[in-house]
């Protein structure tokens, strides 16, 4: 896998831009803006259906989702260009496999919400109080991608060697 | 961070144009948490900076990122109290283009400090 994913990085020039002086850390920046969009619009929506800002109507802050989306998409984008630049660093990486764990965690909370919940809070009027079950997909979707960040900041603190590989 | 820079961020789109449905003055009731956030980030890198001094304080960009930041959360004060005042905003869209791109501005200077030092250690000058 790690050398499948890096020769990917070489045929499609990621590496030779990951490599220039100026490649990693501004695919860093825009990684940082895109988590950033990230938290401040789905974060801001969780918050909101926690209770907080109430009055605000949740169909009319549900409008900045799509900048959210595309916050993750651009981290999509620039983390696919760490993973394949340096797949050695982050596979057998418990930091990185944590963090992957968590975004499918959050994920499936998401297709949760979007199936069964919805719908209702989207009917819902801007200062009325909420189910149970929409409060804990808030929460978990809020601890979900708060640990998304913080596995994230610790990958930098491991350099796993090989035989962290369990299933190689 | 992303909390700050995100409801920031957020704000601002809404100013710009997007989204404008939005009540930027609700918006703006999550100001108050939003200190409570910068609040933590000045803790953790005031803890940074006095474990790394010469690495931070002898590097150019450290003082873009502060003035960047200082300039972000400006706005937000500003913001806060007129908009939970319920008073207009002069010149609201031009404003909000300032504030994306301090925000820019201080994510990208923070990001590329860690690449761009020329001292780690002042004890390891002499």
């Amino acid at each position: 896998m790690v050398e499948s994913l890096a020769n990917f990085a070489q045929i499609t020039g990621i590496y030779a831009v990951m490599n220039s002086p100026w490649g990693w850390p501004t695919a860093e920046s825009l990684h940082f803006l895109g988590l950033s969009l990230l938290i401040g619009t789905v974060g801001v929506f969780d918050l909101r259906l926690l209770g907080v800002g109430n009055g605000i109507s949740f169909a009319a802050l549900h409008r900045l989702v799509p900048w959210g989306v595309g916050g993750y998409l651009l981290n999509l984008l620039t983390g696919t260009m760490f993973l394949t630049t340096a797949p050695d660093q982050y596979l057998f990486n418990p930091a990185f496999q944590m963090k992957l764990l968590f975004m499918l965690i959050a994920g499936l909370n998401m297709l949760l919400f979007y199936s069964t919940t919805a719908a209702s809070v989207r009917g819902s009027a801007a200062t009325a109080g909420l189910t149970a079950r929409a409060k804990t997909i808030a929460a978990i979707s809020l601890l979900c991608w708060s640990l998304v960040i913080v596995c994230g900041r610790l990958i930098t603190y491991y350099r796993p060697p090989y035989h962290w590989c369990f299933w190689c | 961070m992303a909390f700050v820079v995100g409801i920031n961020l957020a704000v601002a789109l809404k100013l710009v144009g997007v989204a404008a449905r939005v009540d930027h003055r609700l918006l703006m009731r999550f100001y108050p948490l939003h200190w409570y956030a910068a609040a933590l980030i000045l803790l953790s890198g005031l803890a940074l900076l006095l474990a790394y001094p010469a690495k931070a304080l002898t590097n150019p960009l450290f003082y873009v990122k502060l003035a960047a930041l200082t300039g972000g959360l400006s706005i937000a004060a500003l913001w806060q109290r007129r908009g939970l005042a319920g008073l207009d905003l002069d010149r609201p869209r031009m404003l909000a283009l300032v504030a994306i791109l301090l925000w820019v501005i201080t994510l990208f200077a923070g990001r590329f400090l860690a690449y761009t030092h020329s001292v780690l250690l002042a004890s390891r000058s002499f």
